[in-house]
């Protein structure tokens, strides 16, 4: 991703000036990018608020058949995967049962070095992934070659797939079950998002598991 | 929802850029929450926007970090710790961290941490939830990054290692072995030094001292953090 900064910043210029009022600078477009941060998030939340619950009515389903999901996704979003599945730990009113395919380093190197960095979560999938599974990916991208390979594989084999993901879902978007996308050109604020998104995607997988509802 | 934490931000980015000048390693720790830690450390080694200085930068893992510290970290490099303001082991360390050396950046949420040493602080809020703190790491990152590119911020002198417990020049020390007599071993400012506790005994490894000239003159009782709930 390119993205400037300089001209988010037009008060830094070639001259010194007081560090306290540079800070000051620095202080008040923090504050801004805060707001435009959380204004993001309650927008995404609203605007996806039918896609979410239209995925997690058959996620609850498959984990309450004894699914369980597979959480992947590079850099940034591989620790996205990661807390999805702390966040499925703690799930209320129902833990949900969940493993992060991006948090094993002795696998992940292992697939990297020995065929290449584009199966390192499908043939964890070959290995770890049963029909009825749910793969939730994460790509602020929704481009990246490997979730596209594992997304593949996982429909293949019958598992649901739920992506999360930035700049209108990208490639992903037609290759998964259901796309939750959030729109934004910042690659923060879409991690941001992602994060609110995948905390309001476990609390409705867990709601649904305990109270079923229509499907 | 408490106002942004806008200015903290900002202080602890000319912190941060203010180590990463002086040659640095940044350690990442987030022990009740490990993902945000190798969030952070991945924003720095690999910058998001093609062309930013990658960052040299470490998670430690939620269990053993003060060992980590102590042994493998560099005097002059810096912690961020993220993590509940109450989080009585995260303050722990961080209250340490002057007596290896270790410049300290408490990013908190939840309960307010108080604070009584020289640590830098951002707090997020009681209501602050994931997201929130991803936001902040990220602002963080791109605020240290803006920094660095102002040379005339980078060249302050270094925090001092002052210790607000002792209004004369004491230094924060952790005693790492204690014997009778005169020949005790202290870590201050990431050294190894031969250090009199006889002021201060009795005294075990891993007690926080305050040392002038040689000499331990007080023992601290508790951390010099205190947890947001502690008396």
């Amino acid at each position: 991703m390119v993205e400037d900064t300089g001209f988010l910043y037009p008060f830094l210029g070639e001259t010194a000036r007081d560090p306290a009022e540079v800070l000051a600078d620095l202080g008040r477009s923090a504050a801004a990018k805060w707001d435009e941060s959380r204004t993001l998030r309650q927008r995404t939340l609203v605007e996806l608020e039918a896609e979410l619950t239209q995925a997690a009515i058959p996620a609850a389903g498959r984990v309450r058949a004894g699914g369980r999901i597979l959480a992947l996704g590079n850099g940034g979003s591989a620790t996205d995967a990661s807390a999805f599945v702390r966040m499925c730990d703690a799930a209320a009113p129902r833990s949900l049962p969940a493993i992060s395919l991006a948090a094993e380093p002795a696998v992940l190197t292992a697939l990297a070095n020995d065929i290449g960095i584009d199966v390192i979560f499908a043939r964890q999938l070959a290995a770890h992934g049963r029909p009825g599974d749910v793969v939730i990916a994460f790509s602020t991208s929704g481009g990246s070659a490997n979730v596209l390979a594992a997304v593949d594989h996982a429909r293949r084999g019958g598992i649901l797939t739920i992506a999360i993901a930035g700049y209108g879902g990208g490639a992903l978007r037609t290759r998964v079950d259901h796309c939750l996308c959030i729109d934004s050109d910042s690659v923060h604020r879409i991690q941001e998002a992602q994060t609110a998104v995948a905390a309001k995607l476990v609390a409705l997988i867990s709601t649904h598991l305990e109270r079923p509802g229509p499907s | 929802m408490t106002a942004a934490p806008h200015d903290a931000l900002a202080s602890a980015s000319l912190v941060l850029a203010r180590h990463f000048h002086r040659g640095a390693t940044l350690w990442c720790w987030s022990p009740a929450w490990p993902t945000h830690a190798e969030h952070l450390a991945v924003e720095f080694v690999h910058p998001v926007i093609v062309g930013k200085r990658a960052r040299p930068a470490i998670v430690l893992a939620p269990d053993g970090a003060a060992a980590r510290l102590r042994h493998s970290a560099r005097p002059g490099d810096v912690l961020v710790a993220i993590g509940s303001g109450d989080d009585a082991g995260l303050l722990d360390v961080v209250g340490r961290a002057p007596a290896w050396g270790i410049g300290a950046i408490l990013l908190a949420h939840g309960e307010r941490p108080t604070i009584d040493t020289g640590a830098n602080v951002v707090w997020l809020g009681a209501a602050a939830d994931h997201a929130d703190i991803v936001c902040a790491y990220h602002l963080l990152w791109e605020l240290t990054h803006v920094c660095s590119e102002q040379p005339d911020l980078l060249d302050g002198a270094a925090e001092a290692s002052t210790c607000p417990a002792c209004m004369d020049a004491g230094e924060l020390g952790e005693v790492d072995v204690a014997t009778a007599g005169f020949d005790s071993t202290v870590i201050v400012a990431g050294l190894r030094r031969h250090i009199d506790l006889t002021l201060v005994e009795p005294c075990q490894s891993g007690d926080l001292v305050i040392v002038h000239a040689g000499v331990a003159i007080k023992r601290l009782e508790a951390p010099v953090i205190l947890g947001a709930t502690r008396g």
